[in-house]
């Protein structure tokens, strides 16, 4: 598959910062993958999701060296039609309504009303937005009166309705309990199998290790570590660097050293299950 | 049939006034106010008060009753009827000048003060009524839908629309801070001074977090296509009720009226 978004030594200043939030960026994302970006608070990702959906620099300012190559065209470059390409989901849900709707229904449609799209091919796509993110019971509600979890799958709708081939969503279930979580993680799942490209900020790390193919890890504005989950994720060093790994893949390790026969250290809860039981069956053999 | 959601956003209102598209109530407004302003400039019995504001103020429940929406006009109209009589008194008791007409101890009502308060006041009265009149049936995507169909750029609308709602999400918010406020001692009820010390804790975070919550709202709305040229589709219609040129040729007939009468007084 081929590159969607390319980043070329890419350093960005915030206005009036000495030093630069994200520092020698170079990075490919391929098409139709799922990228998981973990790393500790104030590591540049947030700042990074907005340098690939080009709100910087055209929005925060600040100074950008080096380039982001969206579909081989600068971000720069693009006007408002890069809301079409790329959907940008954030942190937090509260403030992720137009404020000019009256229903959830008309919110979920916004975005579609402000791309021209027809009045019957809106109602087609919004009800079928709204039943994925299973918000079809909420539809005739004004969106200032949902809970968290409802709100951010309010917004997760208003952006999935649009149908961009990338989407970024930066830390979407920070407000939400395990429920709400599960219920993101089935949208995203759901995106996923559709072939869209998914760049996904989340502290929670077994899911990551569970949905993600590719995990970046972020550390003071730098990529120290990208590649296959499994590769990373069970990189024991990562911790040291103070990126949080999967228990199983620290159990995994933990095991490992302990002279069990693990021969691949695994990430989520299903291999860790494999994994160990074949090795207990090992040892039994021995 | 199951009623599609597009159909179910729609305003459809039996009552023809209520149901006018909001240019025509729009125009009703600007038309009474000039009336308002035309009248205020008849000045009746030996001091000259502007008399004619007071019944000319009928127009307005007449309206709202008219429009079915008296319930909720009135609880609007007595909070205008509040500050007009506020200021009924204050002008009326502290304008000097002229004759002094009634007089309590040390406070007096003088000639010139009962003229500047009963036109002040009632003027407020018409003129803040009729508003009520035009927001109480009319919802606020009505207006902003006929604002864009009016040729408004769609940003101006946007900021008209938002504003309005706006107002309920910061009463919400200012009442969670307060909540706040309190459990961190501040405290919020009392004579004025206790409110007025209450008032800076409790506007700083509302202020500041409503300018804080703008830089999110911008890229939402970006994310949303806000910023695509082109042209825009409208899941909401306005209906027209079938009265607009009935009432806005009574509006105009009316108004020319006035000022006619005000033309002849002067003429005689």
């Amino acid at each position: 598959m081929g590159t969607i978004i390319e980043c070329k030594n890419v350093t960005y200043f915030y206005p009036l910062t000495k030093e630069p939030a994200l520092k020698d960026l170079n990075l490919k994302i391929e098409q139709g993958k799922f990228y998981g970006v973990v790393g500790e608070n104030g590591a540049g990702k947030t700042t990074f999701c907005a340098l690939l959906r080009g709100f910087v620099p055209s929005f925060y300012k600040g100074e950008l060296q080096g380039e982001v190559l969206v579909e081989g065209k600068k971000t720069t470059e693009y006007g408002g039609e890069l809301s079409a390409k790329i959907g940008y989901v954030f942190q937090n849900p509260f403030t992720q309504i137009s404020g000019v709707k009256d229903t959830v229904f008309e919110e979920v449609a916004y975005g579609l009303e402000n791309f021209g799209i027809p009045v019957e091919e809106i109602e087609r796509r919004v009800v079928e937005v709204m039943k994925l993110t299973d918000i079809e019971a909420l539809a005739m509600k004004s969106p200032f009166d949902l809970s968290g979890g409802q709100m951010q799958r309010v917004a997760l709708a208003s952006v999935i309705v649009l149908e961009p081939d990338i989407l970024i969503i930066d830390e979407p279930t920070s407000q939400l309990d395990p429920e709400g979580t599960e219920s993101v993680f089935a949208i995203i799942k759901a995106l996923k199998e559709k072939q869209k490209t998914i760049i996904l900020v989340e502290h929670k790390i077994d899911l990551i290790a569970e949905y993600a193919d590719e995990v970046l890890v972020f550390k003071g504005g730098e990529i120290i570590a990208a590649g296959d989950k499994r590769e990373i994720l069970s990189d024991m060093s990562l911790l040291e660097q103070g990126a949080a790994l999967p228990q199983v893949a620290i159990l995994g390790s933990k095991l490992k050293e302990r002279g069990l026969p693990i021969g691949q250290i695994p990430v989520t809860e299903k291999q860790a299950l494999e994994v160990i039981a074949k090795a207990l069956e090992e040892r039994k053999k021995q | 049939m199951v009623k599609t959601y597009t159909e179910k956003i729609q305003i459809h209102k039996s009552n023809k006034l209520a149901g006018l598209y909001p240019s025509v109530k729009f125009w009703v407004v600007i038309l009474y106010t000039i009336c308002t302003f035309v009248l205020g400039t008849i000045h009746l019995t030996d001091i000259g008060l502007s008399l004619l504001l007071i019944p000319w103020f009928l127009v307005i429940p007449v309206l709202c009753i008219a429009s079915g929406a008296f319930g909720k006009c009135f609880k609007a109209l007595k909070a205008v009827a509040l500050i007009a009589l506020i200021i009924l008194v204050v002008q009326s008791f502290l304008v000097p000048g002229g004759e002094v007409l009634v007089k309590f101890g040390f406070v007096k009502i003088c000639e010139k003060g009962l003229k500047t308060a009963i036109s002040l006041s009632f003027m407020i009265m018409d003129i803040a009524g009729i508003f009520v009149w035009l927001f109480q049936t009319t919802e606020n995507k009505e207006i902003a839908r006929a604002l864009e169909e009016s040729g408004m750029n769609y940003k101006a609308a946007y900021v008209f629309t938002s504003t309005l709602q706006m107002i309920d999400i910061l009463s919400e918010n200012s009442k969670t801070i307060m909540n706040a406020q309190k459990a961190r001692g501040v405290e919020t009820e009392g004579n004025m001074i206790v409110r007025a010390k209450a008032f800076f804790p409790s506007l700083v975070p509302l202020i500041l977090g409503a300018v804080i919550g703008s830089e999110e709202r911008v890229l939402t709305l970006e994310a949303r296509g806000f910023s695509l040229q082109g042209e825009k589709t409208h899941l909401f219609n306005l209906e027209r009720s079938g009265a607009e040129k009935a009432v806005l040729a009574t509006a105009i007939v009316i108004t020319i009226l006035v000022i006619a009468g005000r033309i002849a007084l002067w003429v005689l």
